[in-house]
């Protein structure tokens, strides 16, 4: 049944590769999953990060728009309440109308352009047109005052009414230049009407910022104004917008775009929201080539991160799984070993128990055999000795024949006991018994014998002293001692008995003068016989017997001294519970 | 010489005398007044729906017509003081000269973008010398501007006629010393208004004309 060393070994090693796998496992998993859950962190973080940046840097862009548009509109609104304007227009002078505003808007017209670092504040004109009751232009006398346009874009500048308030508009020059423009009303100072509108055409606030490369540009009419962009982008990106724009995407929003071969962030916004120019977007591009090169950077750290983990993990997973499996292996070796000796045990245990049925089987069978004819001659001997025609000598033979023959009956029913008991099929049915009677009823006996030695009987024992026990089994044994005491004793000797209670037993003491047993010899041993031949000899049986009665009755017997001509047994036997039933 | 002279005199003096004796007097139906008169003699020029006219309504009265222009004309004036024109609505004979004083202490710059009269005095302060002024030469209602201060306005009725008269606030009118013939009385309003009616004018005669 047991396995050869190196399949156990093998079996074991099996036991840690597996217990490694499942560790690695569990720590490739959990180190995975971190990895990811940290990685998607990061990532989102810093994009909303950017988000942040990039939005609170067009907020302020924007803030700085609205600044410079109020700025603008304050300053039309001063122009359009002059009177010589409002004097040309109402009063019916319209040929004096541009040359009274050229000089209302000399400065404006004239001042230098912004220097670069200063643009918001600096309001420089390129152009301006009046619009008349119907919104169309007024032609300047002299365009060459008053900026000039080509037609098709000073057409832009017409609107399908006069405005009630300031609009704001993008013309795209066919140059691809950019203007911004502001159209504010002109009310009649006699009626309250609008009459007409100032239209003022400004260089537009450049957007740009070197921290974050963000390029701004705008969309009006379809058509995208981001000089810095090449042309295949710029034509992609208009494509994209307008795409946007239609698709009724509202207020400000942003999407990601390829430009020239990488990633860009773009963020559009209505510049003009219900203006009556046509509508125009703020567009912002961001490139996020260094944002995705930081993340790159991050999920690089966060891989090496990782790496590092597992490789820790791997190594903690092995010294683990050696650690673990140590015991294991130790474990496995022991019950090796154990299983062994259990299996030889168990092997011995079912020889010897088959040894023993058999003995017992024989000697139960050998009892049995001997009784009957015994038994028969036994009978017969009585019967012989009821006769009356013999010689007397020959009654005193058959008396002898008689007695051996009672003798043997003895000795068979010891053995039939024996075989039983051997057999496990002796079972004790507990009484309470009074030792004391049954050892007076023996000594009664034992006086009565008649080839019995003289010898002295000191007995010291209390009247009633009762044991728990099967009064036949517990005489046996008390007989068995006392023959013994006699047996083994010398002529004018001594046989002392004291009995006393001791803890849930009762103590009998049963000693005899008489030579000694010699040491190392085991008196207890069935079918003993003494090393020194002797007359007085037994069968072997009898202390045998008796102390495995003691010792079915849960007691025992020992010897307790045997030297200097005194021998003394002791018989233990449980005490009967609480005090004597019946004395 | 000196008895051609005083015939002269009797025979320019004449008609005159006799002109004096015809009159036509009456009443123009004015425009209700949109506040109650505080100043009488101070009229502002208002503007409602676009139509200039005197706060409160006031009318000019004159005989439309064809007259000979005299050799020299009385020099009016249209003071500007606490940012008004005063007063606010000048009838004049074409060809009279006007005077523009500055009698504010700041800046003012009169300017005129009319059809009948433009002009421009520039910036002039109080002190300025001689008193910018401008003759009106052609028939016309003329706006008066002040480029520094927007809300101020005044008007100039430029007439062919030397026969004319401003209403008072009711309304009522008197012409002198008019020829006789037939005319058209007409009576301007506003800068959109003018109501008119013939007039046949017999010397000496006092005439009777509402207008309505």
């Amino acid at each position: 049944m047991s396995l050869p060393g190196p399949m156990r070994n093998k079996g074991v090693a099996g036991f840690r590769v597996r217990l490694f796998a499942v560790m690695m496992v569990i720590v490739a998993t959990l180190t995975t999953l971190g990895l990811y859950l940290a990685q998607r962190r990061v990532a989102a973080d810093a994009e909303r990060n950017l988000q942040q940046i990039f939005q609170s840097e067009l907020a302020s862009l924007h803030k700085l728009e609205e600044l410079r548009h109020a700025a603008l509109a304050d300053r039309c609104d001063v122009l359009a309440a002059k009177p010589r304007i409002h004097a040309a227009i109402e009063d019916d002078a319209l040929d004096l109308l541009y040359p009274s505003a050229k000089d209302e808007l000399r400065d404006l017209m004239e001042s230098e352009e912004p220097p670069p670092e200063r643009p918001a504040q600096w309001l420089h004109a390129r152009f301006y047109r009046f619009l008349d009751s119907r919104g169309r232009v007024i032609q300047p006398p002299n365009p060459r005052d008053v900026g000039e346009l080509d037609p098709k874009s000073e057409e832009q500048l017409a609107l399908r009414s006069l405005p009630e308030t300031h609009q704001i508009g993008y013309l795209l020059e066919n140059g691809g230049t950019i203007d911004e423009l502001i159209a504010v009303p002109i009310f009649s100072t006699e009626t309250g009407d609008i009459i007409s509108a100032l239209v003022i055409g400004f260089k537009p606030l450049e957007l740009a910022d070197k921290r974050t490369g963000m390029k701004s540009g705008i969309w009006v009419n379809g058509r995208l104004h981001l000089p810095s962009l090449s042309q295949s982008a710029q034509a992609s990106l208009n494509r994209r917008i307008a795409n946007a724009v239609a698709g009724g995407e509202r207020g400000e929003n942003n999407f990601r775009l390829q430009l020239e071969g990488a990633p860009h962030l773009v963020f559009y916004k209505r510049l003009n929201p219900q203006s009556l120019f046509p509508p125009a977007y703020e567009i912002c591009v961001y490139p996020l080539a260094p944002w995705t090169a930081q993340l790159r950077r991050l999920q690089w750290q966060i891989a090496g991160a990782g790496t590092l983990l597992l490789l820790g993990g791997f190594f903690a997973s092995h010294l683990a799984a050696v650690r673990l499996s140590a015991p294991v292996k130790k474990l496995a070796l022991d019950s090796e070993e154990n299983r062994e000796k259990r299996e030889r045990a168990e092997a011995a245990l079912a020889s010897t128990a088959q040894e023993l049925e058999r003995s017992a089987r024989y000697s139960a069978d050998a009892s049995h055999q001997l009784k009957s004819p015994v038994t028969v001659l036994r009978v017969g001997l009585e019967s012989l000795l009821a006769r009356e025609d013999f010689q007397p000598e020959v009654y005193e033979q058959l008396s002898a024949l008689l007695q051996q023959t009672r003798r043997l009956t003895g000795v068979i029913d010891d053995l039939l006991l024996l075989s039983r008991m051997d057999a496990g099929h002796l079972k004790i049915e507990s009484a309470s018994v009074n030792l004391s009677e049954i050892v007076d009823e023996w000594l009664d006996d034992l006086s009565a014998l008649p080839d019995s030695p003289e010898v002295e009987i000191e007995k010291q024992l209390p009247p009633a002293l009762f044991v728990a026990g099967e009064k036949r089994y517990t005489s046996l044994i008390i007989q068995n001692l006392l023959e013994n005491a006699r047996k083994y004793n010398r002529p004018g000797g001594r046989i002392r008995l004291r009995a006393r209670a001791a803890g849930g037993e009762v103590v009998l003491c049963i000693g005899n003068t008489g030579r000694a047993i010699p040491c190392g010899e085991n008196i207890f041993e069935r079918f003993h016989h003494s090393a020194t031949p002797s007359a007085a000899s037994g069968h072997g049986i009898g202390l045998n017997l008796a102390r495995e009665l003691a010792r079915l009755h849960g007691g025992d017997i020992r010897l307790v001294c045997s030297e200097n001509d005194w021998t003394e047994f002791e018989v233990r036997l449980p005490a009967a519970n609480g005090a004597a039933p019946a004395a | 010489m000196r008895l051609a002279g005083l015939l002269w005199t009797s025979i320019s003096l004449l008609p005159g005398m006799l002109l004096a004796a015809t009159v036509i007097e009456g009443r123009v139906e004015l425009p209700p007044s949109r506040s109650p008169p505080v100043q009488a003699k101070r009229y502002e020029i208002v503007t409602r729906g676009g139509v200039l006219s005197t706060q409160p309504p006031l009318a000019v009265v004159y005989l439309d017509g064809s007259f000979p222009r005299p050799a020299s004309l009385p020099l009016k004036q249209v003071v500007q003081k606490n940012l008004t024109f005063i007063p606010a609505l000048l009838p004049v004979q074409v060809g009279t000269k006007v005077e523009f004083p500055n009698l504010d202490d700041t800046y003012h710059n009169i300017f005129s973008y009319s059809p009948a009269k433009r002009f421009d005095l520039g910036r002039y302060r109080p002190d300025e010398r001689p008193v910018p002024a401008v003759v009106f030469d052609k028939p016309g209602l003329v706006t008066l501007r002040c480029d520094i201060h927007e809300h101020m306005r005044g008007l100039i009725l430029v007439l062919n006629t030397p026969y004319f008269a401003m209403t008072g606030t009711a309304g009522r009118f008197r012409l002198e010393g008019l020829p006789a013939g037939r005319y058209t009385l007409k009576a301007w309003i506003d800068s959109k208004t003018t109501r008119e009616k013939p007039v046949q004018l017999r010397s000496n005669q006092t005439l009777h004309v509402d207008f309505p």
